[in-house]
């Protein structure tokens, strides 16, 4: 099957409007990310429960429950905490703030309050009413951030330098920035969709690394090719023939793991939902990313040194 | 077929009989059905279980808790001569600790420093000192760090779970994973639980009445001298009844005192008063409440529940160290026949000291304290020989099995606070396999059709090593005694995804060939030729990423990891040499004028 044989686009004639684009969404991205993102357990600490009732439950009438629950013997208020379905309406996630002075046991108290106080929903044995439970102190919650951060960053370093080494450090600095501008899209557009971060979304974020650079690099690994034969005159033109003849892989692969990931998005599960979320806008950043970010700030740099 | 072609068949079929190899067990085990399972021996089940792919707790449900060793608390347990300074320095040890992401004796020394707080002073049996003081207390640390991990395995053993892990991380941290774990709760407090069972004699009446008068004069001054304090206003809002003092919470059961449940939190903070800690203190006695409670119908014709006080000799008489075995009971006679209780035998010295203590204490009252909970106070009517007791008032036969395990287990040193808890129940980790197995099914079947539509024929091989890919993947994660774990499921069918672009790569270098007038003998081989740097560039990166992954994540993430490394490799096995062989294969045998790619 032919499928973008042979195909001439001049790519990097929409270089000023790729960088447009780019700068308005990484700009956007950064505001997002300014007013908030949604940090999970993982990196804020905290409790969060998932209950499965044997019938439809509504939001108001969990909340309601949640008004009053006893802790140490003091009355405490819980119904302002984050409480949302989990995949059906008969399964609600509760996640609540690490409280001071916060009772050991506190998730298991706050699940035996919610079985008995909505007895009549709830299943008859009780440990299928408990889907899952997670809890971790406001220690462990920094150590855990402070582990992400450094893994990103050493994962970035490691590798701007296989790069460098591989090719050039003018071809690393395009891909790294090409990576950065995949991270922070990917992380604006899901904070707006409210998803929170936990360790498994910062686990797909690395993937993405890997990914849209495994798609940089194909792209790059032809431009130096051709650039043996065309030396660095005319590096536009370079740069366009090479993006044109890695383009129906380009295409192919990302269409093969897109399909993937809609299949994990599909049928995978509520649990692996923001997993598979973040794979797909990565991807589709990533693959645009190799082309009008790497591809576009080589040809840049290059004129730039040439002149 | 040439000597070349037949070696690299051997290779390829060599690997490819390990994959099974090693995948076999798992598949014997994962299709066996349950009635047949259970008929399996002892070593038959050891053998499927460590050669078949393990799933993660998240998958099969379960408990993963990260104990932490309460280091203020052990330095507050090592500690003499405690006063107001060192109690301040503690609490602000602990605020800080908690919130900081240093080392524990970092932050003690740095906050030592800046209180300038004389350690000889409270720590003069461990140095002189500041630093032996620090090197000997880190020393005490690591030494209970390794008993508390000692006893949770005793204790973890005794409760029977399969495959318990218990591991140390960092130098004051706990890593315990249960798998299939019913009942969480009762898995938690049994980890949890200190266990540090005390013999403890019950003072008489008339200096349980001094001590009480005391304290209710150590509230009436300081009520008087701090009516403007809003601390003390709001203690006094929250119980009405206590303005009157200590004594005005109790009443009396069945010639016991006892306190309402909703006057606890009051009666903490009488305790934890420093004028009443140094009555306590000075007449060496301590006072606490019973483990359960008992319903009373109150004034106005509500239920309320109430807890016993006991005032104690502080120093225990005998403690759990002298306890040999103890067991879970059903009790014969009496008024307790049918209930669940726990008889506890002492080893030769404990039992001497116990014919010792109930001979000198006839017609006193002795409280068995667990954990600082009186579970009962009877009257030694008669010197007791042999060293044993029973333990009453459990609530069930569960709670008493669980007492006798920790008794015989042993006490904690320090008390453990749970750092991080994640707990799956096994309904949802049925769902997510089901649901994974699905994805990978639908996922798979998509990459083949596509393929298979783009390539024709060398679709069809891709799809051949793409399946192989996913059966060689799976077989190294068995030889690894890998986890798999939802994120790893994920990895698997991304990995799916993934081990499709190698081939892509080379396919469309080789049609570039084609097109270029290259037979295709030679696009076949320079477009491999090419394609293969590229492949290696762009995996080896990913690699990368997966070996931070592995290094920095933990249970599920680390699952991930795994699979996506060992995906890299397996996948460029697949495409560059599996593929290329039936390739090569296929042109050796004719001449082949037109590739269908």
């Amino acid at each position: 099957m032919k499928f973008m044989e042979n195909t001439k686009i001049n790519f990097m004639k929409f270089k000023s409007f790729g960088f447009g684009l780019s700068s308005v969404l990484a700009f956007g991205s950064i505001i997002i990310l300014l007013m908030g993102v949604n940090l999970g357990i993982d990196f804020k600490g905290g409790t969060a429960i998932g209950v499965s009732f044997s019938e439809n439950v509504s939001i108001q009438e969990v909340r309601g429950s949640l008004k009053s629950v006893s802790l140490n013997d003091n009355l405490v208020d819980l119904s302002g905490e984050e409480i949302k379905y989990f995949g059906s309406q008969n399964d609600v996630m509760i996640k609540i703030k690490s409280l001071d002075n916060e009772p050991e046991n506190f998730g298991q108290i706050v699940i035996n309050h919610l079985y008995d106080s909505m007895y009549s929903k709830a299943p008859e044995n009780k440990n299928d009413f408990i889907l899952s439970l997670g809890s971790v102190s406001p220690k462990v919650g920094s150590e855990l951030s402070g582990k992400a951060f450094w893994s990103v960053v050493s994962a970035l370093v490691l590798i701007l330098f296989y790069i460098s080494v591989r090719f050039e450090f003018r071809f690393a600095l395009g891909a790294i920035l090409a990576l950065v501008h995949d991270v922070i899209i990917t992380l604006g557009i899901f904070s707006l969709t409210g998803f929170e971060i936990t360790l498994s979304t910062v686990a797909a974020f690395l993937t993405i690394v890997g990914y849209s650079l495994n798609d940089t690099i194909v792209i790059l690994d032809r431009i130096r090719e051709n650039m043996k034969s065309s030396g660095t005159v005319m590096f536009e033109s370079t740069i366009n023939k090479s993006i044109n003849q890695s383009l129906s892989r380009t295409l192919i692969t990302s269409l093969t793991t897109l399909f993937v990931i809609v299949v994990l998005l599909v049928y995978g599960g509520e649990v692996i939902r923001p997993f598979s979320f973040t794979m797909l806008v990565g991807v589709i950043v990533g693959t645009y990313s190799s082309i009008y970010i790497a591809s576009a700030l080589l040809a840049t740099i290059y004129q730039s040194s040439n002149k | 077929m040439n000597s070349a072609i037949r070696n690299r068949l051997v290779t390829i079929l060599f690997v490819f009989g390990l994959g099974i190899y090693a995948l076999l067990p798992s598949l014997r085990y994962g299709l066996m059905d349950e009635s047949k399972k259970s008929n399996l021996s002892d070593e038959q089940v050891d053998y499927f279980e460590s050669r078949s792919i393990k799933q993660g707790l998240d998958l099969k449900g379960g408990i993963y808790i990260v104990l932490e060793v309460d280091l203020p608390q052990l330095i507050n347990n090592l500690a003499k001569n405690k006063d107001s300074n060192f109690n301040q320095f503690l609490s602000e040890l602990k605020d800080e600790y908690n919130t900081s992401s240093s080392d524990f004796f970092t932050v003690f020394e740095s906050l030592a420093d800046e209180n300038k707080l004389k350690l000889p002073r409270y720590f003069i049996n461990y140095g002189k000192t500041k630093e032996q003081i620090i090197t000997q207390l880190s020393l005490q640390s690591e030494d209970s760090i390794k008993r508390v991990i000692e006893i949770i395995q005793n204790r973890v053993d005794q409760f029977g779970v399969a495959e318990p892990t218990i591991q140390k991380q960092g130098n004051n941290r706990v890593i315990v994973e249960l798998a299939g774990i019913e009942d969480p709760e009762r898995a938690r407090d049994l980890l949890q639980s200190t266990a540090l069972l005390e013999l403890m004699i019950v003072k008489n009446v008339e200096s349980t009445n001094t001590i009480i008068r005391q304290i209710d004069s150590i509230i009436a001054t300081s009520n008087a001298n701090n009516t403007q304090s809003d601390e003390i206003d709001e203690l006094f809002d929250s119980g009405s009844s206590s303005e009157l003092g200590f004594s005005s919470l109790l009443i009396s059961v069945g010639g016991n005192l006892a306190i309402s449940s909703k006057d606890l939190g009051t009666f903490k903070d009488i305790l934890s008063k420093d004028d009443v800690n140094q009555i306590l203190e000075a007449t060496n006695s301590t006072i606490l409440t019973s483990d359960s409670s008992i319903k009373l119908v109150n004034e106005i014709g509500e239920e309320e529940e109430f807890y016993t006080l006991f005032h104690l000799f502080n120093n225990a008489e005998l403690t759990g160290g002298v306890i040999e075995d103890a067991q879970m009971r059903l009790s014969q006679a009496g008024v307790t026949a049918g209930q669940a209780v726990v008889e506890v035998e002492m080893n030769s010295e404990g039992s001497r000291e116990w014919a010792r203590i109930t001979g000198a204490n006839i017609n006193n009252r002795i409280a068995i304290v667990l954990d600082k909970k009186v579970h009962m106070a009877p009257v030694i009517r008669s010197q007791i020989f042999g060293g044993g007791t029973v333990i009453e008032g459990l609530d069930s036969i569960e709670e008493a099995e669980d007492i006798a395990i920790v008794l015989r287990a042993g006490a904690l040193p320090v008390p453990v606070t749970i750092a991080e808890e994640r707990t799956v129940g096994a309904s949802l980790g049925a769902d997510s396999i089901s649901k994974g197995t699905l994805s990978m099914a639908v996922g798979l079947l998509l990459v083949v059709c596509f393929i298979v539509f783009f390539y024709k024929m060398s679709g069809l091989i891709a799809s051949f090593s793409v399946m192989w890919t996913l059966i060689l993947l799976l077989g190294v994660l068995a030889l690894l005694e890998a986890t798999l774990t939802l994120p790893g499921i994920a990895g698997l069918i991304l990995t799916v995804g993934m081990s499709v672009d190698a081939n892509v790569i080379i396919f469309e270098r080789i049609k570039e060939e084609l097109r270029n007038g290259k037979s295709v003998r030679s696009a076949i081989d320079s477009g491999y030729e090419r394609a293969i740097r590229t492949i290696v560039d762009a995996n080896l990166t990913t690699g990368i990423a997966a070996a931070v992954l592995y290094q920095y994540g933990s249970g599920p993430i680390k699952g991930f990891a795994t699979v996506l490394f060992w995906g890299i490799i397996v996948s460029m096995f697949t495409a560059i040499i599996v593929t290329r062989f039936v390739f090569d294969f296929v042109t050796s045998r004719k001449n082949i004028e037109k590739l269908s790619i």
